[in-house]
């Protein structure tokens, strides 16, 4: 473990500015990626995972604007606020500006691939003349030294007759190859992360399966960094590192990859491992997540996930978890954000069931009727059922 | 290789529709009201054997489809009969006025494509800014002036007003009218040339270009939401290079079409703008035509803004074959 991440991310907030209201739609995600590792940032559609990973390019778009926290890169300020000498909060001295984001961090130190290879490639230029343009933009290359390298980068993908496939339009090419060229397109700006906003979402699933081979390859060949979003934890279990689960703009659980799967510690996450196929557990029936989720204009109060949690009590409603440390998974952290562990200290067994929490509770609790029976609270009478 | 098959190809679909546009001419033309026997007796005295002789000379006493049939037999070279008023081939008149109008559509199209484009691609950037709005209004305002009204106008204010510009003719600087014979040095023709044609060309420009104007704005602010975009941003491109280069690019293909489409109603225009502006081309032809009776030189002027319609559409889409690499020639895989 080095001293200093790649990349840290502290208490990010970014919001949306809508008619409607103010989207908190990352609210204060701290989370890091250090040298050489792939770290994940899952959850539902939503949930605010690829605003936070455009937060970290600063390519939010008007009506969106980061309103607070820190980003730091290699140890320089990406973004950070500071209060002016009126209380306003203005951008940071030492914190890069717009155009140095620009030029010396997008693509070149930080590169991303997006979700629909359909729809990143400009339909009306060649593969290659792109793949050539953003090389000679981010490494500084002459015309004819980047179109060399792009080519060695397409056969490296993986791309048959590199030197052919290079003259041709992103029409020319199939989902898959498509997603190969912006894999390729990222790598041969010789970034040190790579930010991957569910890459593989919009793919069938033996391609998928193929590009994930892929990136784990070039991964340990590059030792490129890479946050990878998504909402399938089948790919999490596949490729990443270290996980980050987000819920409603908040990060409700943070550990290593085996960890996460074996030593759950939030809700949430219980729920999404219960509603997706596993090879290790036979049911007759997958559990879906019950609801869905809540807008982030105003999230419920105290923790955002109990008005669907199947462990939920009272005191959820009202005590907002932060992210605590409640776990140690061979000298790593396992944070969650759920009040159930002991490091909240706010009485979560003394408290009562909420009405529609369906499960007994999991962690050895002396609770011996099945919560859904429990008398119900007064002040909660209304939505009473048996 | 492969577009000049495709030039090819749609070259060949343009027949059937030719024949179809002469099919109709031909039929309006013959089956319309109007007698242009009458026309040629202007009023005289005449006896019925009079009429039969020049129903005869003109092959009027034959059945339509055989007139039809001698009418394309000579079409196919370059025949379009002979005018009644004017007592000359109808090739002849046209091939001396197509020059004109043909200058004016295309300078207007030149004048539309040169303003409306970079007032879009700006419209765009500045999204419900000031810049916008009044781009807006002035596209609103142009759609709906006619374009003779503007013509009048322009006349008034630049001509009658302030005298700056004449208020008719249009001339060729090669074919100078004998008002400038003996002007020495071809710049001079040029300037002159130019001048005439200033007016007549805003009047049928306007409507394209608010036309053009909107959809450029539309589409540029369509494209820059793209997700290539997003990715050329994400790779440190310059904004001014997103503007004007992967957003720029993607939203020309809808002008081309709208261009082309639009190229009945600038032909239209023309002829209501050369009158306004009294130039010599095919609009005052076709009017003067129409107002005598002159039914061949009618059809010969139809059938002549037809080719030119199908012409301007086949550009069209041949441009759009160069410009969008998704469109495949019309083979199939």
């Amino acid at each position: 473990m080095s001293s200093e991440p790649l990349l840290r991310v502290e208490n990010l907030k970014t919001q949306f500015f809508t008619e409607a209201g103010t989207v908190r739609a990352v609210d204060g995600i701290s989370f890091e990626v250090r040298e050489g590792e792939i770290v994940g940032l899952v959850g539902e559609s939503g949930a605010g995972k690829s605003v936070a990973s455009m937060s970290i390019m600063g390519l939010v778009e008007a009506p969106g604007e980061i309103v607070g926290g820190e980003i730091t890169y290699k140890g320089e300020t990406i973004f950070g606020l500071e209060e002016g000498p009126d209380g306003e909060l203005r951008k940071r001295d030492d914190a890069l500006s717009d155009e140095e984001i620009r030029t010396r961090i997008r693509g070149n130190e930080i590169a991303v691939i997006f979700q629909d290879p359909m729809e990143s490639l400009n339909p009306v230029f060649t593969v290659g003349g792109q793949l050539r343009e953003f090389i000679e933009l981010n490494r500084g290359l002459e015309a004819d030294e980047a179109r060399a390298e792009a080519i060695d980068m397409l056969r490296e993908v993986g791309i048959p007759d590199p030197e052919e496939r290079y003259e041709e339009y992103p029409h020319q090419f199939s989902g898959g190859m498509r997603q190969r060229v912006l894999i390729a397109m990222a790598l041969a700006c010789e970034p040190s992360l790579i930010i991957a906003d569910e890459p593989t979402t919009a793919l069938d699933v033996t391609v998928e399966g193929q590009i994930l081979e892929l990136v784990d390859e070039l991964q340990s060949k590059y030792g490129t960094s890479f946050v990878w979003v998504t909402h399938d934890l089948g790919v999490v279990a596949e490729i990443c590192d270290r996980v980050n689960v987000m819920y409603l703009g908040e990060i409700v659980e943070q550990a290593p990859v085996d960890e996460l799967f074996y030593e759950t510690k939030h809700p949430y996450t219980d729920a999404l491992l219960d509603s997706i196929p596993r090879p290790d557990r036979t049911v007759t029936e997958l559990e879906a997540i019950e609801g869905v989720m809540p807008e982030a204009i105003e999230p419920p109060s105290g923790c955002r996930f109990h008005p669907r949690c199947p462990d939920a009590r009272e005191v959820c409603k009202r005590v907002h978890p932060e992210t605590r440390v409640v776990a140690d998974a061979d000298g790593e952290p396992h944070r969650a954000a759920c009040v159930k562990h002991d490091a909240f200290d706010v009485d979560y067994e003394g408290s009562p069931p909420l009405a529609g929490a369906t499960r007994e509770t999991g962690d050895g609790v002396a609770e011996g009727t099945a919560s859904e029976l429990a008398p119900n609270p007064a002040d909660d009478g209304g939505e009473g059922r048996e | 290789m492969k577009l000049l098959k495709y030039t090819v190809y749609r070259l060949a679909q343009a027949v059937p529709v030719l024949i179809g546009i002469s099919v109709i001419t031909f039929l309006l033309a013959n089956l319309g009201p109007g007698d242009p026997v009458s026309l040629m007796l202007q009023g005289q005295e005449h006896s019925e054997e009079l009429v039969r002789a020049i129903e005869r000379r003109y092959g009027l006493d034959r059945p339509l489809h055989e007139r039809y049939l001698t009418y394309m037999a000579g079409l196919l070279q370059g025949d379009l009969g002979q005018s009644i008023y004017y007592e000359r081939p109808v090739t002849d008149l046209i091939l001396d006025r197509l020059g004109p109008t043909l200058l004016l559509v295309v300078s207007a199209y030149v004048f539309a494509l040169a303003t409306a484009i970079p007032l879009g691609v700006v419209a765009a950037d500045r999204r419900n800014e000031p810049t916008d709005h009044v781009s807006r209004i002035a596209a609103l305002v142009g759609v709906s002036t006619p374009s003779f009204w503007i013509g009048i106008v322009l006349i008034l204010v630049f001509a009658v007003k302030l005298g700056w510009l004449p208020s008719s003719g249009l001339y060729y600087p090669w074919r100078p009218p004998s008002a400038y014979r003996g002007i020495d040095g071809h710049l001079e023709l040029y300037y002159q040339s130019a001048r005439h044609l200033l007016l007549p060309m805003i009047a049928l420009g306007t409507l394209q270009m608010a036309t053009i104007m909107r959809v450029e704005r539309t589409q540029m602010i369509e494209s820059l939401q793209g997700e290539y975009v997003k990715l050329a941003r994400a790779y440190g491109v310059p904004e001014r290079t997103v503007l004007r280069k992967h957003a720029f690019q993607v939203a020309q293909l809808p002008i081309i079409t709208i261009v082309g489409l639009n190229l009945s109603t600038a032909i239209g225009g023309a002829v209501l703008v050369e009158t306004v502006f009294n130039i010599n081309g095919m609009g005052q032809l076709f009017v003067g035509a129409i107002q005598r009776n002159d039914y061949q030189l009618v059809m010969g002027v139809t059938m002549m803004l037809g080719v030119l319609f199908v012409v301007g559409v086949i550009i069209t889409d041949i441009s759009y074959a160069y410009v969008d690499p998704r469109v495949t020639y019309g083979e199939r895989e």
